[in-house]
């Protein structure tokens, strides 16, 4: 039975191939037909029962594999039902025709037609069932964003979880594959039934597990991996849209408690947030490498620079943001600094730590647009020398760590609102300014550091065996 | 003739025909259409190990093969400094909270816990052994921790604790080879080998993987654990020395000056370069690079393996003594490596196989002392990663090849002089902190006594495949072409544990 199952599916896949045949083969029928009227093309009339002979034919194999096709179950079945009787129709119309040709009866020219418009109906259909609902007039509708925005809700911590939040998410991320009209790996995401009930790989969310929900597995992989969920060429969601999944599913997957029911780590709190009519729109969650792709930065100044014994590198394989780090150097030269210059939208990650650097160089960091992370530990750097970075806004990570900068130096990076780390450890901050740069930078990490282990006497003693047994 | 000859003679003439037809034309044709036609079909499907997909997978240049490289996406972790605690220390007085198993001290092991299983020394009925040690609660998390471990308990909120990891290994050597290269024997490359052939080395001075050892023995598996399997040789471990010279032979002969020894690298790499010319094999390349990279090493390893630089207090910090071979100046070491920009630092203490047979591998002696020495560096470590803003960035690894039994060994059926637990694969506990992972969390479940896993089944390849992950890879997709087919660290298990990843 499950091999036969696994043959009929087989081919059923041929079907979208199949079905090219007897739409081409048929409607040249039908144009020959038309034309042989026409005393140039008289003699195309001999074409027409060879046309009809194989157009006939194919369309009877369409049908079989259409209908192993529609066993998978993968599909809308109204459509199917629909398309299915209509592609029969068209090969009993095309039996019928090629019968009356060979009788060369009179009824031809009305049973030509109304092939041509069987097929046409018929092909539509199949269409609509592979590219969705209104797949042909798509391109008239208004353009959406290509991003997934959902929207405002009046007040977050009444909303109900599944259908104010987790819903909208699935219905503009999932459904269209794996909704009413279609089901892919025969999933269904728009009721709670068929959410439990899973699809061919599993279960799709197992309450309070997301290693084994296959839906959050999917949607975290990463974007160039084949089991990747939405597909790389559908729109994607959102990390906030993710963790908001996440949440859901790691508090139970429950289908009808409110948001004020659940518990609300950190991390989901600025997301939920960011859902309430009112709050900030554009959020989305804070990565270090920006969302908006750059152009890829010329790769003789890459080399030129790796020459220079700069490691300097791509932040990833399909990123063109580059990380630097002169790890290797002592100081940064007048060379690297100029190519470094050049590099200015695309660096995004710096590591200038325990070198030797002067004002100069500080310049050139600071005009880096793009930057989200800077290390420069036990650098020369000072207050003065911070004056320059007053612009990084984008500047999420500041190690700052052994350097000579006070908090009055520091409270010039006021503007830098997307900071989230600044290590301070062994820089010349004082306990007592510690309150002051707090206050400068609310919800921001601020490590000083000087932690210490605790003195035991035990550390160094050795426990002896007591009592020996033989 | 008799009738007899006739037919041997006719024998012989079939023979001769047969033996003639194969140098015919015609079975030269049909034959060869056959051959060709199947290369031909082999070269139409670029099956596995054509030359072309293989080097397209490849991230090995063998011209540069420790240049920096992109990982696949992103990673949060730069770098990884994975502590095994060679031996298997035992989870039931350190991580793994089981007071019913205290009820049950001293009874006769139930039948079925051992129908089916099979133990490294255990044999017949063993009496069940409670925690020799006392739990508390600590940090905001709440997690338990044992008396075992005073200075870890202050940090327990930057650890993802994993409670249910499994291995179907109970001796050592194969358990140890599983946890660093995803396979029990021998052959395969070392997590640190396949990070550095997907990263490179950030720092051209220095390696990407740097292994040290200490507890006067390497581990079981050997040096196959920080090998480079059939990755080239270029990325195997380079295990260093935290007492004496850091390297062995790292310094120039009397009478050698630096200059000779540059000339005389110069000249090998030139006949080394010739020889690739001729015989285009990358192991030669791997050979030049490690010449280059000895010799800037000469210089740059010295120097970031000297501790006795570092200020009294960080001393104080890890416990720490200069010019002593101790797990504490290797973890002290651990963290400049990371600062240096080395990638992938592996840690091997050895002496924690705790089988009761000796006082030094008793449960109440030996376990407790090993734990002293531990115990402070790696709080030290934890602590000053954050404040050096580098925890963010450095993904720390604790662990060990297996657990230990609750059960008490009975070597031989005997009783033994000292308290001790015998191998067990089944369940056991290791941590991760930093490089992206959640702090303050327990991932995984075992029994009421630490037996069997209730859910939250991790297996080494699920701590690999995070690793990885942290780092930026899809362990799925970093691949090496050996034999005719990609091999990858997971081979074909591994699932990244979302639940502790922050």
């Amino acid at each position: 039975m499950n091999t036969f199952n696994t043959i009929s599916e087989f081919i059923g896949h041929f079907h979208p191939v199949l079905v090219h045949l007897p739409i081409g083969i048929l409607l040249i029928a039908v144009l020959f037909y038309f034309l042989s009227f026409n005393e140039k093309y008289k003699t195309l009339r001999t074409s027409i029962a060879v046309a009809l002979f194989w157009g006939m034919l194919s369309a009877v194999v369409s049908c079989i594999s259409g209908f192993l096709l529609s066993q998978s179950g993968n599909y809308d079945q109204a459509i199917v039902s629909k398309h299915q009787w209509l592609g029969i129709a068209t090969a009993v119309v095309s039996v019928a025709t090629y019968f009356l040709h060979n009788k060369n009866s009179n009824h031809l020219k009305w049973a030509m037609p109304v092939m041509a418009l069987s097929i046409i109906i018929t092909g539509h259909l199949g269409g609509t069932l592979t590219h969705g609902e209104g797949y042909l007039t798509e391109s008239f509708s208004k353009k959406e964003d290509s991003k997934i925005i959902m929207k405002p809700i009046a007040d977050i911590q009444q909303a109900v979880v599944y259908s104010d939040i987790v819903q909208p998410v699935l219905q503009s991320g999932c459904y269209s594959c794996h909704g009413p009209n279609k089901q892919k790996g025969k999933l269904r995401l728009d009721e709670p039934s068929f959410i439990d009930k899973g699809g061919k790989t599993g279960k799709s969310i197992v309450p309070g597990n997301i290693s084994e929900s296959e839906i959050i597995k999917r949607i975290s992989l990463p974007i160039d991996n084949e089991d990747h969920m939405p597909p790389k060429q559908k729109p994607q969601l959102s990390a906030a849209q993710i963790e908001l999944l996440n949440w859901w599913v790691l508090s139970g997957a429950d289908y009808h408690k409110k948001v004020a029911e659940l518990k609300q780590p950190e991390k989901i709190k600025p997301v939920l947030a960011s859902l309430q009519a009112g709050g900030q729109k554009d959020f989305t969650i804070l990565s270090d490498v920006p969302e908006k792709p750059t152009a890829p930065a010329p790769e003789s100044i890459l080399n030129e620079l790796r020459n220079l014994d700069v490691a300097v590198n791509a932040v990833a394989k399909n990123s063109n943001y580059l990380s630097v780090n002169f790890v290797a150097v002592d100081s940064v030269t007048d060379k690297q600094l100029r190519l470094i210059k050049q590099l200015d939208k695309e660096i995004i990650w710096l590591k200038l730590g325990s070198i030797k650097i002067s004002d100069t160089v500080l310049a050139a960091v600071g005009r880096l647009a793009n930057l989200t992370r800077l290390h420069l530990n036990g650098t020369n750097i000072n207050d003065k020398g911070l004056l320059y970075l007053k612009n990084l806004t984008r500047l999420q990570y500041l190690n700052l760590s052994g350097t000579n900068v006070t908090a009055e130096g520091i409270a010039n990076l006021e503007r830098l609102k997307n900071l989230k780390q600044l290590y301070l450890y062994h820089s010349n901050t004082t306990a007592a300014s510690f309150t002051k740069i707090k206050s400068l930078f609310p919800g921001v990490l601020i490590d000083t550091g000087g932690y210490t282990v605790r003195f035991l006497a035990t550390d160094t003693m050795l426990v002896k065996p007591t009592t020996v047994k033989q | 003739m008799t009738q007899n000859e006739l037919h041997n003679q006719q024998l012989v003439k079939e023979a001769e025909i047969a033996a003639m037809q194969y140098h015919t034309r015609r079975h030269f044709i049909k034959e060869s259409a056959m051959g060709l036609g199947a290369l031909a079909l082999g070269y139409l499907f670029d099956g596995c190990g054509s030359k072309s997909t293989a080097a397209d997978n490849s991230l090995f240049d063998a011209a540069n093969p420790l240049a920096p490289k992109p990982p696949m996406f992103p990673g949060k972790a730069k770098s990884v400094i994975f502590i095994h605690m060679a031996g298997a220390p035992s989870q039931l007085e350190l991580f793994s909270y089981k007071p019913e198993l205290s009820k049950l001290d001293g009874q006769d092991c139930p039948q079925s816990l051992l129908e089916g299983k099979k133990f490294a020394f255990i044999r017949g009925v063993p009496k069940m052994l409670g925690p020799q040690a006392a739990f508390k609660q600590y940090g905001q998390s709440g997690m338990w921790l044992s008396d075992n471990l005073p200075h870890l308990s202050t940090v327990v909120d930057e650890i993802a604790m994993l409670q249910a990891v499994t291995t179907d290994q109970f001796n050592h050597a194969p358990a140890q080879l599983l946890m660093h290269s995803g396979s029990a024997r021998q052959g395969r490359p070392s997590m640190g080998s396949w990070v550095t052939y997907g990263l490179g080395s950030e720092n051209k001075n220095l390696p990407g993987f740097v292994v040290l050892t200490s507890g006067g023995n390497n581990p079981d598996a050997g040096k196959a654990i920080w090998g480079s399997g059939f990755l080239p040789s270029v990325y195997q471990g380079v295990q260093c020395r935290s007492e004496g010279d850091p390297v062995l032979f790292i310094k120039d002969p009397n009478g050698m000056d630096r200059d000779i020894r540059k000339a005389s690298i110069e000249a090998i790499n030139k006949i080394n370069q010739d020889e690739y010319t001729e015989y285009k094999d990358p192991e030669i390349l791997s050979r030049i690079a490690q010449y280059e990279m000895a010799y800037k090493m000469q210089v740059s390893v010295p120097e970031v393996m000297n501790i006795s630089d570092e200020p009294a207090y960080i001393h104080e910090m890890y416990g720490t003594k200069p010019g002593e071979a101790n797990f504490a100046n290797n973890v002290l070491l651990a963290r400049k490596l990371v600062e240096k920009g080395v990638r992938f630092v592996q840690l091997f203490d050895w002496g924690w196989d705790t089988h009761g047979d000796s006082a030094n591998a008793a449960i109440e002696v030996g376990l407790i002392n090993k734990c002293r020495s531990v115990d402070k560096p790696i709080t030290a470590l934890l602590l000053d990663l954050k404040q050096r803003g580098l925890l963010d960035e450095t993904l720390v690894v604790w662990g060990a090849e297996f657990g230990r039994t609750p059960m008490r060994e009975n070597r031989d059926g005997k009783t033994m002089p000292f308290k001790g637990r015998d191998h067990h694969g089944e369940a056991f506990s290791m941590w991760m902190a930093g490089g992206g992972i959640k702090g303050g969390i327990t991932y995984g479940e075992t029994d009421e006594i630490g037996y069997s896993i209730v859910n939250g089944k991790t297996e080494a390849f699920d701590i690999q495949a995070t690793i990885l992950n942290q780092l930026g890879f899809d362990h799925e997709k970093l691949t090496y072409e050996s034999q005719g087919r990609p091999f990858r660290l997971t081979d074909v298990y591994g699932k990244v544990i979302r639940e502790i990843i922050a």
